[in-house]
């Protein structure tokens, strides 16, 4: 994320948060809170359980914040990427935004429109060998035919969507369970993983197993000695670490997902690409 | 190859939950934030630092971006950072930590300090790195936070301990780890024990003393890499074959330690002056250190070395040293110590002490004075006051809170602050850029590890260090025969590990006491030291191949 994109950033956060903006310049914007925001990021609980205890209505705080470098020394909070108060922000939205169910806006008036359902799920991918890298995907999958589209996402980006459905659209019901739906994305995966480059994780278990060699020869010499005492589990334990820090391994982790329902004409559209 | 995949299985009943009980659900546009922001975060490569992204307040030096990127790429995140006194190796271990912990490799971190650095890593790491590091101060601590700064005798002291040897650490961090060069100690058995993924050692000077220093060292990073400890004192510990087998273990060690000198940082270090000043003792102080001479030496050589250097110090340091031997029942040199007593207990001021009365009035900024005895620490802060100057002491075995209000008395009140060796360890002073060395002590590298404390990353003047010596004394033939021939500061500091590891030198203090003790004469020392010295120079002149480790 760049420095000029975090205004922009923070006025669609506030604003999705219903936070009124009392003032807004190039790169600068003070907004007033709402209560759940201000105990999202103000940090101050003892405030509003005082509040609560008295009985009075607690006053969400103003807050501005600076990330046009040419006003960092005005008065406000500078931000930027990196900044706890932005990830602080990230953190509440990878919270708030995990699950949705969206309708296609179709536009068409007096016909009616049957909706196809989608499951759709954005999912982060982790490989970890000697370092550790991240792949975001978007997956959507058709849950009256079972096709997979990626990446989803993207692709439905110009699609008008709303969590309220459209006048006159009335959706199918899916025949493809979420459960089952989602264990055909992890197949899916698997294979997609398996086309991939796997040198990473050749090379961290080659040094996986060149570390436990050494571990096993170290332990073993004492083992001849006979001194046992303490060393067997602390053999145990160095093998637990080691295994932790070097056996390559890829993590799948959802970072949010929902249903769609797209009209049909979308479907197909979007099945022809 | 198979790959363990661990998989994210909660989402597709918690989703199907919510679409049983119609919600709730959040609107599209959060979503679609939510999608952009994990798209933000994911880091897209193995390789190189995210951190400086992160971090776009700070100016990290090139030689600390280059050895936390090595630490990462290459070391697999287990590493000795050994970089010289001051440049900045809680820099590169704040980097490291906050690479592991952007990658979401590392959230349980433990970091042992020194008790008198513990609030300045916090705040370092706080301010520098946004990383919320909390210092050790009630036992719930450790559990309840994540990253947490403590000192090592603290953490191994009951009932921590206990709490700390249960918790999984994703990453440990152990700032002035030559302390744990001896695998018999204590200290050395906690950090073993304990449970962590990373590693990151600090020292300036990983071998201080013996080879196995850097064995055990390695040893807690990677037990087996340097064999078994038999092992490895045949290979490398016998002398012959040292010189033989060490581009062998210059590799192995390359591979997981990172040491930066001065000169290859390509910073522009401010001037480093040093100056001797000599001091001649009064006639009757003079007559004093010749009875310790002829009367103690003959019999006790050893004995007499110390209370020689004592009396260079200070009266004090040398008359309780004296006390002692004559509370020891029918001591063989009763007579002759109670004979030199008398005499020191009518001997005026010091003259060593007089001249840095001297040298620190006739100036207005800071300085710091390092001597070996508190007997001699206490002296100088009666005798500065005589001067109207005003001094704070400063010792290790002050606690945190003390040493800390001793830093803030000496940097806001104080002009000088006096410190005995203990001290020499753990603080920053770059506020000051004066310092005298009122002793000088046996092993040269302790004295880098005091002027590190001001000469250091961060200190914008040029600094002055004294040395103050007596003439015909051993201080003079300290000086002369070890620090000026050596001029072992400004070349062999940093080597010096390296050349008594060569020369299959065990200990360095030891050596050079001996010399003086079993010498009968000053010729004899001064042919011995050169002995020595000779030995450093052919090392020097022809360094090993593979480069210095």
């Amino acid at each position: 994320m760049k420095q000029h994109d975090i205004h922009h950033f923070l006025r669609k956060y506030f604003d999705l948060n219903q936070c009124p903006v009392i003032d807004e310049q190039n790169g600068k914007i003070t907004v007033r809170l709402t209560e759940e925001l201000d105990r999202l990021l103000m940090n101050r609980p003892f405030y509003w359980e005082y509040m609560k205890k008295i009985g009075r209505q607690g006053e969400p705080a103003v807050i501005t914040f600076i990330s046009n470098p040419e006003l960092k020394e005005e008065e406000g909070e500078w931000i930027h990427f990196g900044s706890p108060r932005l990830h602080q922000i990230f953190d509440s939205l990878l919270s708030q935004g995990k699950y949705t169910v969206v309708y296609e806006q179709t536009g068409t008036k007096g016909q009616n429109t049957p909706l196809i359902p989608w499951l759709v799920t954005n999912i982060k991918i982790s490989y970890k060998g000697r370092q550790k890298k991240d792949e975001v995907l978007s997956i959507g999958l058709h849950l009256i035919n079972g096709a997979i589209l990626k990446p989803f996402m993207e692709i439905i980006n110009p699609i008008q969507m709303d969590t309220a459905i459209a006048d006159y659209c009335y959706t199918i019901s899916p025949l493809i369970r979420v459960q089952s739906a989602y264990t055909r994305m992890v197949r899916f995966l698997e294979t997609y993983l398996k086309e991939k480059d796997t040198e990473w994780a050749k090379e961290a278990f080659d040094e996986y197993q060149a570390e436990k060699q050494l571990l096993d020869h170290f332990y073993s010499v004492y083992q001849e000695k006979g001194e046992k005492e303490g060393k067997e589990t602390r053999f145990e334990e160095e093998l637990v670490q080691l295994k932790k820090r070097l056996m390559p391994c890829i993590q799948i982790e959802v970072v949010n997902g929902g249903m769609f329902y797209l009209s049909q004409h979308t479907t197909d559209h979007l099945l022809s690409l | 190859m198979d790959i363990q995949l661990q998989i994210d299985r909660t989402f597709p009943e918690q989703l199907q939950k919510r679409l049983d009980q119609n919600g709730p659900f959040c609107a599209y546009e959060l979503f679609k934030m939510a999608y952009d922001t994990a798209k933000h975060l994911a880091i897209p490569g193995f390789k190189g630092l995210v951190t400086p992204d992160y971090l776009p307040h700070m100016e990290f030096l090139p030689h600390q971006l280059e050895c936390a990127r090595q630490v990462v790429e290459n070391m697999n995140g287990r590493a000795i950072l050994a970089d010289e006194v001051g440049l900045g190796k809680t820099i590169e271990a704040g980097l490291i930590l906050k690479e592991y912990m952007i990658r979401g490799l590392a959230k349980k971190v433990l970091i042992l300090v020194p008790a008198s650095l513990v609030n300045q890593w916090v705040s370092e790491l706080n301010e520098k790195f946004y990383i919320p590091a909390v210092p050790q101060k009630k036992s719930y601590v450790f559990e309840q936070f994540d990253i947490v700064v403590s000192s090592i005798d603290t953490a191994k002291r009951k009932p921590y301990s206990d709490i700390v040897l249960n918790q999984h650490y994703d990453m440990v961090i152990i700032d002035e780890a030559h302390k744990l060069r001896n695998h018999k100690t204590k200290n050395y058995q906690f950090v073993r024990k304990l449970k962590k993924t990373y590693c990151l050692l600090l020292t300036a000077t990983p071998v201080q003393n013996k080879l196995t220093d850097i064995f055990n060292l390695v040893t807690i990073l990677k037990p087996g890499y340097l064999g078994s400890y038999e092992e490895f004192t045949e290979h490398f510990g016998r002398k012959k074959n040292v010189l033989k087998q060490e581009e062998k273990l210059q590799q192995l060690i390359q591979n997981v330690m990172v040491r930066n000198r001065r000169e290859d940082t390509g910073v522009n270090w401010t001037k480093r002056n040093i100056e001797t000043i000599w001091v001649e003792f009064s006639d009757e102080e003079y007559e004093v250190y010749l009875d310790l001479e002829k009367n103690v030496s003959h019999t006790d050589p050893f004995t007499a070395l110390t209370l020689k250097r004592e009396f260079c110090s200070s009266r004090e340091a040398c008359y309780l040293s004296l006390k002692k031997i004559l509370q020891k029942n029918d001591h063989h040199l009763k007579g002759s110590i109670e004979n030199i007593i008398e005499k020191i207990e009518g001997l005026p001021h010091h003259s060593k002490a007089k001249k840095v009365a001297e040298l620190i009035r006739n100036s207005d900024e800071k300085f710091i004075v390092f001597t070996e005895y508190r007997a001699s620490q206490l002296y100088l802060q009666w005798i500065l006051q005589q001067h109207g100057i005003s001094s704070v002491p400063y010792r290790g075995g002050y606690k945190r809170s003390k040493k800390e209000w001793m830093k803030q008395l000496f940097q806001n009140h104080a002009q000088v602050l006096i410190s005995t060796e203990a001290g020499g360890e753990g603080i920053n002073l770059q506020f000051c850029r004066n310092m005298i060395h009122y002793d000088l002590p046996w092993n040269p590298m302790r004295l880098e590890q005091r002027i590190g404390r001001i000469h250091r990353y961060g200190q914008s003047k040029d600094v002055h260090i004294y040395y103050l010596a007596l003439k015909n004394t051993l201080d003079e033939q300290l000086l002369s025969l070890l620090y000026e021939k050596l001029d072992l500061f400004e070349r062999v500091i940093g080597e010096l590990d390296d050349i008594l590891e060569r020369l299959n030198i065990q200990n360095l203090d030891e050596e050079i006491k001996e010399i003086f003790a079993r010498s009968k004469s000053a010729g004899e020392a001064r042919i011995k030291i050169d002995n020595l010295t000779a030995a450093f120079h052919d090392v020097t002149e022809y360094p090993a191949r593979g480069g210095r480790i």
